[in-house]
């Protein structure tokens, strides 16, 4: 097909999707010239990830270990999911637009404008003048960073925020210190993918005392077909510092299934906090189930440090399969993790999810409360673990997880694992699944609200206590979000 | 998957041999043939290991290493222990060592409309009854020891109530083992309700000396339609023992089951009760107890399987840790598609007494149906230190006070239990634990 015609497709798709079907106004496709290697995947192709980023010999030593590691593991089948085996050889795993001029990549000045625009279309202007205020954004284009905004800003305190490439580069001393120290290579089979593949993803480190003045943010996108994502993130506070980090990632509509694998680690030293929130839109397939992207995510956080605290919020609203189970390793004495989920599935998708937090430390406390809604014919479960260690004396943890049943065709499973080997721990778990009480939506129809204004009202409410702990922007974002994935299927 | 290695343990050995000569007596073909499809399975299964998702918990390879052997008729020297369980107004059922004692029990003068025989006799008059009870379950489906307990199929008691009848009388089947050697015991219980029927059983195990045995029991209840039975299962046995029992609960339209398990011995103890709903406006209750102590395992799994709409379930456990010891919990509902307007309810309680001790609990939800109202809750915690304060401001030492509150705590779920005979001999099997807290 001549370019031409394609860019008018993809124009078309945007106004179809975003006036007659609201189901995915994302869905569109930037026809943009990319630099991307082969398909397959074998240690040539480690070799030819790290030479494109100019990376150091260590990098590349430890990819090759990650890969090597990955051949010895299977993929797993526990989670509750029925799809198709992935053909690891049949993508590509380094896409990367092409620059203007031949300019570095990961430079907003020499970054294609058609790519400047196609942030602005998902609402993250890149550019000076339409910058948002008050949030630092990352923006990651298929396998590389194409920019970070607000940079300068941030380094008059100390704050390093920038991609990952940039980050082995410039520092490679807490690249080496900190990285798979949370998540090592060996950790799962999609961590290990990823450590052995991945090709950007975002770098942060908040030096002691500093409470990070922006909110720093990282906007996923994945454009080119036949590819994967891998994208590894790591956010390091120090002493008594703080930072908060969002996470917002979209696809185009296709019918074939993307892989997205991720891995984002966490580290809080005394005192410190991080508060991750996610709001994950990536395209989730049709009414038959067809497309959508399989997000395997391995998310960890540790608080190393005494009255550490790290707390994940996350809004799963998108992707054909979710594989996610944000955990912290609750390590220092008294430090705190938190867990709040909002897990929303329609047509065919298919999510398992959920938390783990491992008391170690004393005094430790976790707060678990996650809220599942599945409609139409999707599968959503609850999978947790809350352990507590012989040495976390006077561990807490409370724990709520809600599951909402929109019709008659989905499902919703809690599978919680409780272990505790300490006798001074105190812990309550309590979970419940129900449909829509009929009741409330009389009462609020009676007060002129129409059908589906009830119900998303009332799943509004259903989910305040995970919504609250978004930051404002956010909040209204996931919202909507909501209202929009619901439309249709209720009623 | 389990390896070639375990397969060919001596235990299962053992299973085998003693399997092949119980085949050589005079049984009928078609129970030969359960005996055999049971080996077979569970020679394929061998046994479970930790990498099993059903046994993540609890970790069985210390059987591989006991030589078993199939326990042998004694005379039983602690006839005084038993008659402190058993009453007279009661219809008691007594097998010593999984061979049913005559005189021990009380088998004459039975009410009419109950049936009640052995096993032997059972499986050629009964023959119908029994392979339709067998023909609900899929073989594939089994678990390791339900195919262990038909492949060493041979005592047991098949107790069957005709319709519209109600046995008011107690119905006490108690399995005791003495034994001097590390042997096997394998009962067989069959208890099948006839329409609008109501019946109290009662089963416990007990031990009253140190013996070494496992004791894999399999209690299989069918309920027909308005069918009521109350059930208690109470284990109390050696701490040397092993207990690994099944039971297994079908309940047509409108019948309900109330079920009660008390688990205080054993070394290791895994308790298996699964409950299929397979009618619609059935009721189900879940009670349970455990109580640990010293090194002590007990592994209570449980599923609750709706298949049709209108039914309630109900569960409580509850458990007292003490000592060194570990329990776990699993509690699993399903809710099938159809299954619409299902209320299911599910909690269990923890206290944790002793230092080192360990609780693992999974209380499972797996819904397909909307109109569903289900809920599970699980709490793991000490005793009220201002509970504690309070009695001893009232001038109660701290110890009698800890007793005091322990006591309320269990007291709570006893008086679940309808039929007061059975909280009383529960009492009686109660002490050790009680005993623990001095």
């Amino acid at each position: 097909m001549p370019k031409g015609e394609e860019k008018i497709l993809n124009e078309k798709t945007i106004q179809e999707n975003t006036l007659s079907s609201r189901d995915y106004k994302y869905g569109f496709y930037t026809d943009i010239e990319t630099d991307r290697i082969p398909k397959g995947l074998t240690e040539e192709t480690i070799r030819l990830i790290s030479t494109k980023k100019h990376e150091p010999e260590w990098m590349y030593e430890w990819r090759l270990k990650a890969f090597r590691h990955w051949k010895t593991m299977t993929e797993p089948h526990w989670p509750n999911f029925d799809y198709g085996p992935i053909d690891y050889q049949a993508l590509s795993y380094y896409t990367a637009p092409k620059t203007k001029k031949g300019g570095p990549v990961g430079n907003i000045d020499t970054t294609d404008p058609e790519l400047i625009k196609t942030f602005e279309r998902l609402g993250i202007p890149l550019s000076e003048q339409k910058r948002l205020t008050g949030v630092a954004v990352d923006a990651v284009f298929d396998s590389v960073s194409v920019g970070t905004t607000h940079q300068a800003e941030l380094a008059k305190v100390g704050v390093i925020f920038c991609s990952m490439t940039e980050a082995i580069e410039q520092h490679p001393e807490l690249v080496k210190k900190y990285l798979g120290s949370v998540v090592p290579y060996s950790d799962n089979f999609f961590a290990a993918l990823n450590a052995a593949v991945f090709s950007d993803g975002s770098f942060c480190y908040i030096p002691k005392g500093v409470r990070c003045p922006l909110e720093l943010s990282t906007y996923f996108r994945i454009n080119a077909a036949e590819s994967g994502q891998f994208e590894r993130t790591l956010i390091v506070a120090e002493d008594s510092s703080y930072v908060s980090y969002l996470e917002g990632c979209t696809a185009p509509m296709r019918d074939e299934n993307q892989l997205h694998a991720a891995v984002v680690e966490l580290i809080t030293l005394d005192n410190a906090e991080i508060k991750y929130s996610t709001v994950q839109n990536w395209y989730s397939g049709d009414k038959e189930g067809k497309g959508g992207i399989y997000n395997f995510v391995t998310k960890r956080g540790k608080c190393v440090g005494k009255n550490s605290k790290i707390s994940w919020t996350q809004v799963e609203a998108g992707s054909a399969i979710t594989w996610k189970y944000p955990s912290v390793i609750l390590q220092g004495d008294n430090s705190v993790g938190k867990f709040y989920s909002v897990a929303l599935t329609n047509n065919r998708m298919q999510a398992d999810t959920g938390t783990k937090m491992i008391h170690i430390g004393k005094n430790t406390k976790s707060t678990v409360v996650s809220k599942g809604i599945s409609t139409d014919e999707s599968n959503n479960s609850y999978r947790g673990l809350i352990k507590i260690m012989p040495t976390a004396d006077g561990a807490r943890n409370f724990s709520q997880c809600d599951s909402m049943l929109i019709g008659n065709k989905c499902s919703a499973n809690t599978f919680p694992y409780i272990e505790v080997k300490n006798n001074s721990a105190v812990l309550e778990h309590e979970a419940s699944t129900s449909k829509i009480n009929a009741d409330q939506i009389f009462y609020l129809q009676s007060r002129g609200l129409d059908l589906e204004g009830a119900i998303s009202l009332i799943i509004n409410g259903f989910c305040k206590d995970v919504f609250k702990e978004l930051p404002m922007e956010f909040a209204v974002e996931a919202v909507k979000l909501l209202e929009m994935k619901l439309e249709g299927s209720v009623g | 998957m389990l390896t070639m290695e375990q397969n060919i343990s001596p235990f299962i050995d053992t299973v085998q041999k003693y399997s092949a000569e119980l085949n050589k007596n005079n049984s009928p073909d078609w129970f030969k043939k359960v005996r055999e499809n049971g080996l077979s399975r569970f020679t394929t299964l061998g046994i479970p290991t930790p990498k099993h998702e059903d046994w993540k918990y609890t970790n069985l390879a210390v059987l591989s290493n006991t030589p078993f052997k199939p326990a042998a008729r004694v005379a039983l020297s602690f006839q005084d222990q038993i008659q402190r369980i058993c009453a007279k107004d009661e219809i008691t059922i007594v097998f010593v060592n999984g061979i049913l004692n005559e005189q021990l029990s009380s088998l004459d003068n039975l009410p009419k409309g109950l049936v009640l025989l052995p096993l032997n006799k059972a499986i050629t008059e009964h023959e119908t009854q029994i392979k339709e009870l067998l023909s609900k379950y899929k073989p594939t489906e089994d678990t390791p020891f339900v195919a262990f307990n038909h492949a060493l199929a041979e005592h047991g008691i098949y107790i069957q109530i005709t319709d519209k009848t109600v046995i008011e009388k107690l119905i006490h089947i108690v399995h005791v083992t003495q034994s001097t050697e590390a042997s096997l015991t394998t009962a067989s219980n069959f208890i099948i309700l006839g329409k609008s029927s109501e019946a109290t059983v009662l089963e416990t195990h007990v031990c009253f000396d140190q013996s070494v045995y496992l004791s894999t029991p399999l209690t299989d209840i069918v309920l027909a339609e308005n069918a009521v039975l109350h059930y208690c299962k109470a284990q109390s046995e050696s701490l040397k023992s092993f207990h690994v029992g099944n039971t297994r609960v079908w309940q047509e339209r409108d019948s309900h089951f109330d079920g009660f398990a008390l688990m205080n011995g054993g070394e290791i103890t895994r308790n298996d009760l699964d409950i299929i709903s397979n009618g619609e406006g059935t009721s189900s209750t879940l009670n349970g107890f455990y109580g640990t102590n010293g090194k002590q395992h007990v592994d209570n799994h449980s599923s609750m399987d709706h298949r049709l709409p209108n039914c309630t379930s109900n569960q409580l456990y509850k458990g007292i840790l003490n000592g060194e010891s570990h329990s776990v919990f699993n509690g699993k509902i399903f809710v099938r598609k159809i299954a619409q307007k299902t209320n299911s309810y599910q909690l269990n309680k923890n206290l944790i007494l002793g230092v080192n001790c360990r609780v693992d609990t999974k209380p499972q939800l797996e819904i397909f149906a909307d109109d569903v109202k289900c809920t599970h809750g699980a709490t793991i915690g000490q005793l009220n230190e201002d509970e504690i304060f309070y009695l001893q401001t009232r001038c109660i030492s701290k110890k009698d006070a800890v007793k005091l509150l322990a006591h309320g705590f269990v007291e709570d779920i006893l008086n679940k239990i309808q039929n007061p005979a059975i909280i009383k001999k529960l009492t009686i099997l109660l002490e050790p634990t009680f005993a623990a807290l001095e």
